[in-house]
């Protein structure tokens, strides 16, 4: 019983911490984009609030929770209300499953750095994964407006297609770590980061987490100059401000993932586990924003021409070569 | 030249005419180059704190204008409202004492206006004309409606020659008839004598 | 019918038709200065040139001074006569002040718009300009003669178009003046059309000077209402205020031109004293509250007293959507009236004139210019309805005898004869026409004596042979037109008039019969009103207390004189509707302002049974001028309009009524069978002339007059004049200096007689009240006849009627007094 209840508050301080720093990292990466991109353009970036515009994150979230609520008169109004909630949620969640560092030893207790250690992580993510596209569709669809809608569609059918390269990338990994727990994939590269033998599977794994993310290069779903702002088009204040929420989270997620099945995780020397994690988080995250700063955005043919024709190929090749790696 | 575009459009260009190595290099060049970028001064001006000076001709707040005798120039003819195309300047014209025509009131909206400068053009007395001084906004939007005192400067702006009563041939305390610029004697109608 | 070619159109005009015309009639304009449709050519100008292809001489010709040829071919946008005329331009300009922003003809100038269409912008011409200078020319026209570009329009329409002479040209050459001999006031009562037709601005308009642009003004087509005529018109207001009217072309009522008291006598509508908000017991409340307040009073009124016991009142300046309400009101509440005449005799001859007006009779104003004989009776055109003077003066000048019986001293711009007689005569006179017109050439001379009703003994023998002469030179003309007045004549008069017109018609001619009535809408007063329509009898009601409430819609209720003013005093309710701040809106219990016709519109049926619509020009509300304290307009945001509540009177009285007016011009269809047309409301703006016939004529049977007692009796007569007299244009300050100071005329022998001498003060005690003024002694008055003007300085209203027979004993000189 006290086991139980132990466990439980450990669980919630846990979650507590995990959801605080990801909120506040989230809130610091839209900055750190802000002010990295503006330079990338020669600009100065956020430079009013605080020095440096460091306060900037607590002035838009000031904004964005003062605004009005909009809610348009022909919206599906549950439907409408729920799906900024869905993204934001799905990619918190995938955080539970991200190891941030080697088991922790307090009171005699070993309390593991994961807030849930499940045989099947890999398989969970996919899954809220998937979920994030019911977020975008049904807020395009609930909206009842043409440019929504379009990129809640667009959106859809950019997210289906991309997991299936997704996945497809991390099968090697599986196949090199023997599991699908996060765990032990981090702990599977002990010796040497995956990415040392994977690196087409880092690279497809990348790009198709980026499209995830619905980032640029990828970001026709809200692609601003044809669809107003696509999927949220109708969403403001704090309702937009999840959806905004929900994509930095996501590009914290898929930098962790990407540090899990390829970095080595929280691995590495000199430095505690968390504070590798988050350097290879913010490695990942800069490297977005880098991307986003140079590349153009693709056009709907050539992103779907990407997918089938280039990364679900390679992905598959990838595979066979690994197995037959393997089996030698 | 509408057919080939839609010849174009069938047949989206591929990229596979174009080698793996170019590809790679062409991103290379693109990364290089905003990483380069990230490396120079940013070119921003921060406004409140460094202001350039605007060239004389930029289009900001409207002045009425005084001839170098230091009347008002503006007749209230008019014409600026007319051209005006948000209708922001509205005026009431009537005689003065002295005989010249002028605007017992005189108002622009600057809550309307979008400082296009027609009304500058339009002006045949060059009363009328756009200053470089852009910072003018107001929290109370009836702040922004100018009256004629408010427009009124002491100076003939950009045209400091110009009088329109010296070419008009209108009689006023100034000058009567005959006695503007390229006028004749009036006529006596009583003779019929060269 | 002549065919030729203009700009490659093929074009068939009568024969003596101008090329201007005939390229007009194709939709070209082309350009002119001098040429004007009512003026004719001249050829001063040089502006019109255009080239003559294929004709009797070939090249450029003006073509204002060419008539059409058969076969003629002629280019508008030849080269060489766009050339030409630029050129034409241009010299023009060189002596053009350089005063466009502060002249107020900018905008619609005609000069301006040929110099720009033309591209002439620069002069280069290195000359002096040649200036004039200006003359005072009185409170209506302003001077620039700087400006003129010598067409002549202004002289040929001042002296010959309306026959005045004080306005002329001196000089020459470059010199040319146009100006009066010495400075002021012009005499002619249509010298504002001296401001529509200069083409550019020498002459512009004083009372709007500098009020704005033409572009800036809201203009609706509408209907002048400053006399019976029903001349068409063009408003603008601006900022809530009627700035300037002008005329507007009519090819059957005006023409081109209107006259002074029309063109300004809008002041009414601007006035700051004019009733914005309702008033009950001298508080101010709103309209709606007023409204209520005065239904609810009519009621218990009505209630206690019985609906006998209401009366309603109206005038004939109002339109006839209101007249029709008002009697809509009346049959629905059985309320008295609608009264809508100051005494019965008006009532009876206006209502004689609308009845006996047959269609195959009346003619409009342009067909008057076409007559050769016209006989004008107990009209006084100029003082009454001025434009009918113009036109008068344009038969004239085509070459028509104008004899006119009036026994006051009528002055017309043209040569006619006048006969001085007295009220009573001029029926006899008709009769003495027209026997004289029918009968064998020698019946006219002398009286046979077989007559029923023999010449009067009283009225001079030499009078009773110039009318048997006329009559007997009507009987030799092609189009002899009877005119006559409703305002001092009585109906006998009118029926004998109408009589005489269908003899002359009968004769196989195309006579004519044109009636002048008192107000803008008096026929549709005569069509809704009944014989009792007249409200000097509901003195006698209001005195004896049947009557104890009174409801005025629109009329000047006092104007019946002292005489009523007591009586009102005693009335347990007066409810005044108006748009004006007349004595009655001030006396009233419960005030409920009104929309004037400009800010409602409404119909108006002229004297020629012709129903024209004014349009409505803008929302109404208290001018911004005077809201805005004579500085800039208040700086504030209002929603509604101040001074904008007022509701239209059909409206008001729709809400008496308890009911409520769809559309009401097709309610008028019900009330008469006359305005049927207005049902199907397929009648064309610009004027339905209504079908009179099924109007029984009355018979003409008349019992005699009885005769005046020469030097015991005297006949009075309340004289209109051109500005003063009527109820809306008088309060015009502009037209103030131009009015006549008043009088009270008599012949000179009567003087003699009666021992008055020209500016004796005296007072004349009639049954209204006493009418005290300054005397004037005339011989161009007749005999036996005391004349008062209708001018607020006089209590004319006291006659109680346009004439009046009185007693010599109630003349009375009060005192000497040496005239100014």
């Amino acid at each position: 019983m006290i086991n139980w209840i132990a466990g439980f508050i450990v669980l919630l301080i846990k979650s507590g911490l995990v959801l605080g720093i990801l909120l506040l990292l989230a809130s610091y990466l839209v900055w750190v984009e802000r002010k990295l991109l503006a330079r990338l353009q020669v600009r100065l970036g956020p430079n009013r609030a605080g020095k440096f515009g460091l306060l900037q994150p607590i002035a838009d979230a000031i904004k964005l929770l003062t605004k009005e609520d909009i809610v348009p008169a022909a919206a599906d109004r549950p439907i409408f209300l729920l799906a900024p909630a869905v993204v934001a949620l799905t990619a918190l969640l995938m955080f539970a499953v991200v190891p941030v560092g080697r088991d922790l030893v307090l009171f005699g207790r070993s309390i593991p750095m994961v807030i849930s250690d499940i045989n099947v992580a890999l398989l969970m993510v996919f899954a809220l994964s998937s979920l994030g596209v019911y977020g975008v569709a049904l807020g395009g669809w609930a909206s009842n407006s043409k440019f929504a809608l379009i990129g809640g569609i667009r959106g859809a059918a950019q997210m289906v297609s991309y997991e299936l390269p997704l996945g497809l990338s991390l099968v090697p990994v599986v196949m090199l770590a023997h599991s699908f727990s996060l765990v032990d994939i981090v702990n599977a590269q002990a010796a040497y980061p995956f990415i040392l033998v994977q690196p087409l599977a880092f690279a497809i794994f990348v790009i198709s987490a980026m499209a995830e993310s619905k980032r640029i290069p990828f970001d026709l779903p809200e692609a601003e100059n044809e669809l107003g702002a696509g999927f949220h088009t109708e969403y403001s204040g704090m309702r937009f401000g999840l959806f905004f929420l929900g994509e930095y989270v996501h590009v914290q997620v898929l930098g962790a993932l990407v540090s899990v099945f390829f970095l080595g995780g929280w691995r590495g020397p000199w430095l505690p586990g968390p504070a590798w994690l988050f350097v290879k988080i913010t490695i990942v995250a800069l490297i977005m924003i880098w991307v986003r700063g140079t590349l153009p955005r693709l056009r709907y043919d050539q992103l779907m021409a990407m997918c089938w024709k280039v990364l679900v190929p390679a992905a598959l090749v990838n595979i066979v070569i690994t197995g037959f790696v393997i089996l030698i | 030249m509408p057919s080939e575009n839609r010849k174009n459009r069938t047949k989206p260009a591929q990229s596979s005419e174009v080698s793996l190595a170019e590809t790679l290099k062409a991103f290379g060049c693109g990364f290089a180059t905003t990483a380069k970028h990230l490396l120079r001064k940013p070119i921003t001006e921060q406004y409140p704190e460094e202001k350039r000076q605007l060239p004389p001709r930029s289009r900001a707040r409207i002045v009425l204008t005084r001839d170098p005798e230091g009347d008002e120039r503006c007749v209230a003819c008019y014409l600026c409202s007319a051209v005006c195309p948000v209708s922001c300047i509205s005026m009431q014209s009537a005689q003065r004492e002295d005989g010249r025509r002028y605007a017992v009131w005189f108002r622009i909206n600057f809550g309307r206006c979008i400082y296009c400068g027609l009304c500058e053009e339009a002006c045949p007395t060059s009363a009328i004309q756009l200053t470089p001084d852009f910072e003018n906004c107001r929290r109370d939007i009836l702040t922004l409606v100018f009256e004629k005192q408010d427009l009124l400067v002491d100076h003939g702006g950009k045209d400091r020659e110009y009088n329109f009563y010296r070419h008009a041939g209108i009689a006023t305390d100034g000058a009567g008839k005959g006695a503007h610029f390229d006028e004749d004697q009036p006529v006596d109608p009583t003779t019929n004598l060269p | 019918m002549l065919k030729l070619t203009i700009d490659n159109q093929p074009v068939a005009v009568p024969a003596g038709t101008k090329v201007i015309a005939a390229a007009e009639k194709l939709g070209i304009m082309i350009p002119r200065f001098c040429y004007h449709p009512a003026l004719g050519s001249v050829g001063a100008c040089r502006v019109c040139a255009v080239s003559v292809l294929k004709g009797p001489r070939t090249g450029i010709q003006m073509s204002c001074m060419l008539d059409v040829e058969d076969g003629m071919v002629v280019a508008t946008g030849d080269p060489a006569a766009v050339a030409f005329r630029r050129q034409v331009i241009e010299w023009l300009m060189a002596n053009h002040p350089h005063d466009c922003p502060v002249c107020d003809e900018g905008g619609h100038c005609l000069l301006q718009d040929l110099t720009v269409s033309g591209g002439h912008g620069r002069r280069r011409f290195p000359g002096k300009k040649r200036t004039h200078r200006d003359q005072q020319l009185g409170p209506l026209i302003q001077h620039e003669m700087n400006r003129c570009i010598q067409c002549y329009r202004c002289v040929r329409f001042y002296r010959e178009f309306a026959g005045y002479p004080d306005l002329g040209v001196t000089g020459i050459a470059a010199r040319v003046y146009f100006g009066r001999f010495r400075e002021g006031t012009l005499e002619s009562p249509f010298a504002g059309n001296l401001i529509d037709i200069c083409p550019t601005g020498v002459f512009t308009d004083k009372p709007s000077r500098y009020k704005g642009r033409r572009w800036d003004f809201q203009r609706s087509p509408s209907i002048c209402i400053h006399c019976s005529l029903g001349c068409h018109t063009t408003v603008s207001a601006r900022y809530r205020e009627i700035v300037r009217i002008e005329a507007r072309f009519s090819p059957t009522v005006n023409g081109h031109f209107i006259c002074d008291r029309g063109r300004y006598g809008f002041a009414y509508a601007n006035a700051p004293e004019r009733p914005r908000q309702g008033r009950i017991d001298g508080e101010t409340q709103p309209v709606s509250t007023a409204l209520d307040a005065a239904l609810e009073r009519l009621t218990t009124v009505s209630r206690t007293h019985g609906p006998d016991a209401v009366a309603c009142i109206g005038s004939a300046r109002s339109s006839l959507e209101t007249l029709g309400a008002l009697k809509r009101l009346c049959e629905r509440r059985s309320w008295r009236g609608p009264f809508l005449w100051p005494d019965a005799q008006t009532a009876r001859a206006v209502q004689t004139a609308a009845a006996c007006l047959a269609p195959e009779l009346r003619l409009s104003m342009k067909e008057l210019e076409d007559a050769d004989f016209i006989l004008v009776v107990g009209a006084d055109p100029v003082n009454e309805a001025p434009m009918l003077a113009l036109a008068l003066r344009q038969a004239q000048r085509q070459g028509a005898t104008i004899a006119v019986c009036d026994p006051r001293p009528v002055a017309l711009p043209f040569a006619f004869e006048h006969l001085a007689l007295a009220p009573p005569f001029l029926a006899d006179a008709i009769r003495i026409f027209a026997r004289a017109a029918a009968g064998p050439p020698q019946a006219g001379v002398r009286a046979s004596g077989g007559d029923a009703h023999p010449p009067d003994p009283n009225m001079p023998p030499a009078v009773q042979a110039r009318l048997a002469a006329m009559g007997a030179t009507a009987r030799t003309c092609r189009r002899p037109v009877i005119v006559c007045g409703t305002q001092i004549v009585n109906s006998r008069t009118v029926a004998r008039a109408a009589d005489t017109a269908r003899m002359l018609k009968s004769a196989d001619k195309p006579a004519g019969l044109f009636f002048v009535l008192p107000g803008a809408n008096a026929f549709a007063a005569a069509l809704l009103s009944d014989e009792n329509g007249a409200f000097n009898t509901l003195q006698a009601g209001i005195a004896d207390g049947h009557v104890k409430a009174v409801l005025a819609v629109e009329s000047d209720l006092p104007a019946a004189g002292e005489g009523l003013a007591p009586a009102l005093k005693s009335l347990d309710l007066l409810v005044v509707c108006d748009y004006l701040n007349t004595a009655a809106a001030r006396a009233a219990d419960i005030l409920v302002p009104t929309r004037s016709v400009f800010e409602e519109g409404g119909i108006f049926i002229n004297q020629t049974g012709c129903a024209q619509r004014a349009a409505p020009v803008h929302v109404g509300g208290t001018p911004v001028a005077q809201t805005g304290g004579g500085d800039h307009p208040p700086r504030t945001f209002e929603r509604s309009i101040p001074g904008a509540e007022a509701l239209s009177a059909v409206q008001a009285l729709d809400r008496l009524a308890g009911t409520e007016t769809a559309d009401p011009p097709a309610a008028l269809a019900d009330l008469h069978p006359v305005l049927a047309p207005f049902a199907s409301r397929k009648w064309p703006d610009e004027g339905q002339l209504l079908d009179l016939s099924s109007e029984a004529a009355p018979s003409a049977d008349w019992p005699p007059e009885e005769p005046p007692a020469a030097g015991k009796t005297f006949e009075l007569v309340v004289r209109e004049r051109t500005f003063g007299s009527e109820a809306l244009s008088q309060r015009a300050d502009c037209l103030r200096p131009l009015e006549k100071a008043p009088r009270i005329l008599v012949h000179s022998d009567d003087a003699a007689r009666l021992g008055i001498a020209a500016g004796d003060r005296v007072a004349l005690t009639c049954a209204g009240g006493v009418i005290e003024g300054t005397a004037d002694v005339r011989n161009t008055v007749a005999a036996g006849v005391v004349i008062v003007d209708r001018h607020r300085e006089l209590n004319w209203p006291a006659a109680g009627a346009g004439w009046v027979r009185i007693e010599a004993k109630q003349i009375h000189k009060i005192e000497k007094e040496r005239e100014r």
